[in-house]
Formats: structure tokens, C-alpha cells, sequence
């Protein structure tokens, strides 16, 4: 069995998975995350490949390809590393097979990305550098009203009548909340407000990467944010749109789980061109 | 015996080099004997060991990099000009060059060539030469042109100098500069077969160097590398084998290059300042040096965007060539915005790579660009696609 790891160092989490790969099949034999909490990311990323390790009861020496993703190029014991959308999208095809457009939205930015149904990428929109698409945004926004960041998806749920806020600049967007507080809008309405607005920016770059069947899929950390994702379903509804939105229980590691399994299919590559190992094998 | 100094150690002081604006090694190698002089050269491509023989200093000049602020350069071209003769400008203006005697402006397109004339006007004082290279490659006609050319800079720098430059000198030269050429093909020679152990990052830095300092303290620099990086063992990555194409004038940010490390690239060659690799063997020490010398570049020369190729069927080869030496898997076109040389060549240039598959992706960029996350992009995603899909 070929063992690799992916590491993914988002901007808020750091993700490890350890995944064994025989004759096709693939088992998953380990996942840590860690949210990074102004520590150091790569510090993080190696306990949590230590962790991993330790749930599968193996030494390094045993992981024929350690894959880094997202912020993780510079970990000095990755064997490669791969960029985000392509392990987002591998990640997207693994945890449903379905799968053809994946929905990044991470603490910083936001991504459509569509995929066939190898986990290749065919094309992706991104939103741009404006932060009110994010869930650093999001989360700042809890923030001032109190609420903690596990709370969001239930309470923005139970939001009526809600307010939109702006969708082009984060600093419009929290003058925006502030005016609705002096205004005593609920706190449903308003997170029910920015989901709806984030919403409709994602659903616009899903839009921007072709009119496509199947599963769009969320992954990264706004993927377990169930309000976020009724939102969502609804702004592609009303868009007419064919696809099905879905999230995963294990969507926060999509690109971890990518990066593991490209790991795999490199290794193999390079050993089908005589080269395994070539590329070191964690040291 | 002198003391072992290790990789980042000599790669700190090619950043220091690198980052001082105010040329201070120049400087105080000027200021170490007296009347020595100092003579800067734009890109392309001079005859530095002219200028060594008249007992001067090269000094390569790159534009001012990302963190000069340019105020007076704009002054002088218009928007649609790309910014190494704006930084250049700028340099000149505010002192920078205060210490350089001469300046040679060679022919690697109309704004360098325009920015001679505007050298002219703004330094009365300083010998300023526009260097014409032929673009014609026979003995009997470029080849006469070039000799003359090369002779009249030969004496205008006797002139400078205040005693002529003797043949002797000129062999002395070629010689002390063929080592260095020599010890410049080492170094790209080893990163192509062990690109881990060196990173372009630092090669640039430690190629760099050579615009500032002496030649022999360069070649010295170089043997230093070469022994540390090869003494200092590094993780090899899973990284894709890319060359670097049109990068020989207005210098990238280092972050650039950096990205696209980052990015899971290895640079396995690429065309930064050719003046240190323009020549591609050594420069007979024999016979008539100034004949040498042209000769040299008439027929042992790099094929570059600056350099004519009058049979279509040749163009492009030389990045063919190198794809198939340097076991690349990939070339990365980056070249400045507006740099005509460069862009104009580009589309030849990826026609001739698809015709054999070779894949490729182009941006561009200024010597002042702050923002990398589309390089990352980019490169990221260029070099997945070669990693996973590439075929077998």
C-alpha cells in the first residue's frame, strides 16, 4: 500500500490527512485539524502530520509522498505541493463523486472552480481581492455582534425578513451592519442578510464557469456553515440553475484530502517513469 | 587559509550587493586607487573586457529594481514605455551615478537607444556611447562593421582613460573573463541537473553580484558557490523543470522569481542578463583581440529577441534546444510590459513550442511589481498541469 499525506495551510485552519492507496482503492487512515489562532502555520502543519501519523500508527519514513497545499509550499519535508484549486477539486470529486463545480470559500477569497470527473480543472472564477466574499469577513462580523462562529449557520437560519448589506467592499459591508444594529435588526437578519449577499457573489462565479449538471460542492471553512449553504441553494435557484448545492461533514479538509491523493497518483507516475523516490520521500 | 563561508552567507552579501542603490562596492573599488574609473552599461550586451583592459570597472546597470520610487523619470517617457529607462533615469538624477565616468548604451531597442541621446543632454560631462551591434553575422560585412565599432569604443575608452589600450591588456582580459564565462556555465550547468541545490532565487543574486564587482573577485564568488551549494545537501521537491524566457533586460522583482519557485517550478534555464552568457565558449587569447572578440559574436553568440535571425526556419530554435539539454517540461514567457524585443519574439517563439507540444504560459510584468498572487496562480497551476496530465 502507497501511504501519502496532504497538509493544507488555509488562513485560519491547518488541515493534515493521511490517506493508503492499493489497487485503486483508497483508505483513510487519519485527519487533524487545527485552527491557527496567530500561532505558526508551519509549526501546526508538522504536529499535524505528527498526529496523523500517530492515528495510523506509522513512522514518516512509511509516507511515500507528503503534498502541501494552499500556504504550505514552504514546509521543508514535502516531497511537492500543488496548488488549491487543483486539490480543492480532486478533494471535491472524492468526497462526492458527482461533483463538477467546486465552491472554495476559505477565510480570504472564494472560488468556483469546475472539474470533469477525474478532478481535473477545466476553468474557475475567483472573487476579488475585497474581502466581503470571505469568511474572515463573516467572522468578524459574529464577532461584533457576539455570536460565535459555531452559532452562524442556525441562527442566520431562523432570519425572516433580512437586511442586504453591500456586496462589493468589506468596510461598506460592516458600515452597513453597524447602521442595522443602531436600527435594532435582529441578528438573524442581518447574518441571514450577509448570506445572502456572499451568496450571490458565489453564485455568480459558479454561473461564470459554465451552465454545467451535477453536484456543486462546498469545501473550505464556509462549507460547514449550514446558513451559508441554504443561502446558497437559494441564490442558485433563483439563478435557474441545474446544479444541486451540497456540502460535505468533511468538506473543511477537501484540499488536504486532494492533495493526498495527487500525492498518490505522482508518486506512481514517477515510479512508472522509474523515478519513485526521486523526489524524497518525507524526511 | 581563508575561512569556509557557506551558502547563505555569500548569498547575503550578493542581496546586500543587490539591494545597494548606492552602488557602494563600485564606489569604494573607485575610491581604492587613484584614478581609476567606473563605466555603466546597459542591457544587453557590451565587450566588458574592453573596458577591463582600459584598467576600468564594468558596471552593469539593471534599472533601479522594486523599491526605487521613480519621481523624476517619468518626466521623460511617455506611459506606454516600459520602466528600466524611467528607474535608470531616476538613478542618474538623483546622484546614484555620480561616481561613473562612462556610460555605453548598447542596441537592444529604440528606448535604450533614445535614453543614450537623453544621457547626452542630461550629462554633458560623462563619455556616453551608444553601442551599435551588427545584425548582419558574415566576416566580410558585420564583421568589418563590428571591428570598427569595437575600435572606436576601444578608443574612446583610451581617451577616457588617459593611456591606450595594448593588445596584451585585451588578451589579459578575454582570458580573466572566459574563466568567468566558464565558472557562469558551472553554475546554470549544475542547477539544470540539481536544481534543489540551487535555487534561481540565488543564482540570480549570485549572477547579479558580477554587475558590480570586478570580474576576478566575481569569478572567486562563483568557485565559492559552486563548492558550498555542492558541499550543503537540500530536499529535492517534486517539482516541474521549467525555463525562464525573456527576462534580459528590465529585471523582474525577485519575488518573481520566488512565486514561481514557490509554485512548484524548478528554473532550469533562463536568458537574465546575457551579457555574463552571451558569449557561449571561450574568446581565442590569440591573434587580434579586437577580431577575437568580434568574431566571438558574430558566430558564437546566444540567439535571443535581441539578436536577428535571418532564416525563419532557425527562429526559435535555440529555446527548442534548450528544452531538449535542460530536460525541461515547460517554458514560462515573462517579460517586461512594453518590452518590444521580448513580446514581439514571444509569439514566434510559442508557435515553434506547440508545434512539439511543449507547454507553455506567458504574463508580464515591470521590475516594480508588488503583486504576486497571479504569478502563484499562474505558475501553480502550470505546474500541476505538467505534473498530473502531462503524458506518460
Amino acid at each position: 500500500m502507497v501511504v501519502t499525506a496532504g497538509i493544507d495551510v488555509g488562513t485560519g485552519c491547518v488541515k493534515a490527512v493521511l490517506f493508503g492507496s492499493e489497487g485503486g482503492k483508497t483508505t483513510w487512515m487519519g485527519r487533524h485539524l487545527e485552527r491557527i489562532r496567530q500561532r505558526d502555520p508551519y509549526q501546526l502543519a508538522e504536529e499535524a502530520f505528527e498526529a496523523v501519523l500517530a492515528q495510523a500508527g506509522l513512522p514518516r519514513k512509511e509516507v511515500a509522498y507528503v503534498a502541501t497545499t494552499g500556504d504550505g509550499e514552504s514546509l521543508t519535508f514535502a516531497t511537492g505541493h500543488f496548488y488549491s484549486m487543483t486539490t480543492h477539486a480532486r478533494g471535491g470529486i472524492y468526497l462526492d463523486p458527482t461533483t463538477r463545480v467546486v465552491c472554495d470559500i476559505g477565510a480570504l477569497h472564494g472560488r468556483a472552480i469546475r472539474t470533469d470527473e477525474r478532478g481535473k480543472v477545466l476553468t474557475y472564477r475567483m472573487t476579488s481581492q475585497c474581502a466581503s466574499g470571505s469568511g474572515q469577513f463573516l467572522e468578524n462580523i459574529a464577532r461584533y455582534l457576539g455570536i460565535s462562529q459555531d452559532e452562524i449557520g442556525a441562527i442566520s437560519q431562523q432570519g425572516k425578513t433580512p437586511e442586504k448589506v453591500s456586496s462589493i467592499c468589506a468596510v461598506l459591508a460592516e458600515t452597513d451592519v453597524i447602521n442595522m444594529v443602531s436600527r435594532n435588526i435582529s441578528a438573524a437578519n442581518i447574518l441571514r442578510g450577509i448570506h445572502l449577499s456572499m451568496a450571490g457573489r458565489v453564485a455568480s462565479l459558479i454561473k461564470g464557469v459554465g451552465g454545467v449538471e451535477g453536484t456543486a460542492l462546498m469545501t473550505g471553512g464556509l462549507a460547514l456553515d449550514a446558513g451559508f449553504v441554504a443561502a446558497l441553494a437559494d441564490s442558485m435557484a433563483e439563478v435557474k440553475s441545474a446544479l444541486v448545492v451540497k456540502s460535505h461533514p468533511d468538506a473543511i479538509f477537501a484540499g488536504a484530502i486532494g492533495a493526498a491523493l495527487w500525492g498518490a497518483f505522482r508518486h506512481e507516475k514517477l515510479r512508472a517513469r522509474g523515478l519513485g523516490g526521486a523526489a524524497g520521500r518525507a524526511a | 587559509m581563508a575561512e569556509t563561508r557557506t551558502t547563505a552567507e555569500i548569498v547575503a552579501q550578493c542581496q546586500a550587493l543587490f539591494d545597494d542603490l548606492e552602488f557602494t562596492h563600485s564606489r569604494r573599488w573607485k575610491e581604492a586607487a587613484p584614478g581609476r574609473k567606473v563605466v555603466g552599461y546597459l542591457p544587453v550586451y557590451v565587450p566588458a573586457e574592453i573596458i577591463h583592459a582600459a584598467g576600468m570597472l564594468p558596471l552593469g546597470i539593471l534599472g533601479g529594481g522594486e523599491n526605487l520610487e521613480v519621481i523624476h523619470g517619468d518626466a521623460y517617457y511617455q506611459s506606454y514605455i516600459c520602466r528600466i529607462p524611467r528607474s535608470t533615469l531616476e538613478l542618474g538624477i538623483t546622484g546614484k551615478f555620480d561616481f561613473v565616468d562612462g556610460f555605453l548604451f548598447p542596441s537592444i531597442c529604440d528606448v535604450i537607444r533614445n535614453l543614450s541621446g537623453i544621457w547626452k543632454l542630461l550629462f554633458p560631462k560623462v563619455y556616453v556611447r551608444y553601442f551599435d551591434v551588427p545584425q548582419e553575422f558574415t566576416d566580410d560585412v558585420g564583421g568589418v562593421y563590428y571591428e570598427k565599432e569595437l575600435q572606436e569604443l576601444r578608443e574612446g575608452l583610451a581617451h577616457l582613460g588617459g593611456r591606450p589600450i595594448t593588445d596584451e591588456a585585451l588578451r589579459t582580459s578575454i582570458a580573466l573573463f572566459n574563466e568567468n564565462r566558464k565558472l557562469v556555465r558551472e553554475v546554470y550547468d549544475l542547477r539544470a541537473r540539481t536544481p534543489w541545490l540551487t535555487p534561481t532565487s540565488e543564482v540570480y543574486l549570485v549572477m547579479r553580484a558580477g554587475m558590480v564587482v570586478p570580474v576576478e573577485e566575481h569569478s572567486a564568488l562563483l568557485r565559492e558557490y559552486l563548492a558550498a551549494v555542492q558541499a550543503e545537501p537540500r530536499p529535492m521537491r517534486d517539482n516541474c523543470r521549467v525555463i525562464l524566457n525573456g527576462v534580459f533586460c528590465e529585471q523582474p522583482p525577485l519575488n518573481l522569481v520566488k512565486a514561481i519557485e514557490m509554485s512548484g517550478c524548478y528554473v532550469v534555464d533562463d536568458d537574465f542578463m546575457l551579457v555574463n552568457r552571451w558569449l557561449l565558449d571561450d574568446v581565442p587569447t590569440s591573434g587580434d583581440p579586437i577580431q577575437a572578440l568580434a568574431r566571438a559574436f558574430l558566430h558564437r553568440s546566444a540567439e535571443t529577441a535581441a539578436k536577428y535571425q535571418p532564416d525563419l526556419a532557425k527562429k526559435g530554435q535555440y529555446l527548442l534546444d534548450a528544452v531538449r539539454d535542460r530536460a525541461a517540461e515547460g517554458v514560462i514567457f515573462a517579460a517586461p510590459s512594453f518590452c518590444d524585443p521580448a513580446l514581439l519574439e514571444r509569439p514566434m517563439l510559442e508557435s515553434r513550442l506547440e508545434k512539439v507540444d511543449v507547454p507553455h504560459i506567458g504574463f508580464k510584468y515591470a521590475e516594480n511589481s508588488g503583486q504576486m498572487q497571479p504569478v502563484r496562480e499562474q505558475a501553480g497551476t502550470f505546474a500541476d498541469s505538467i505534473k498530473l496530465w502531462s503524458s506518460p
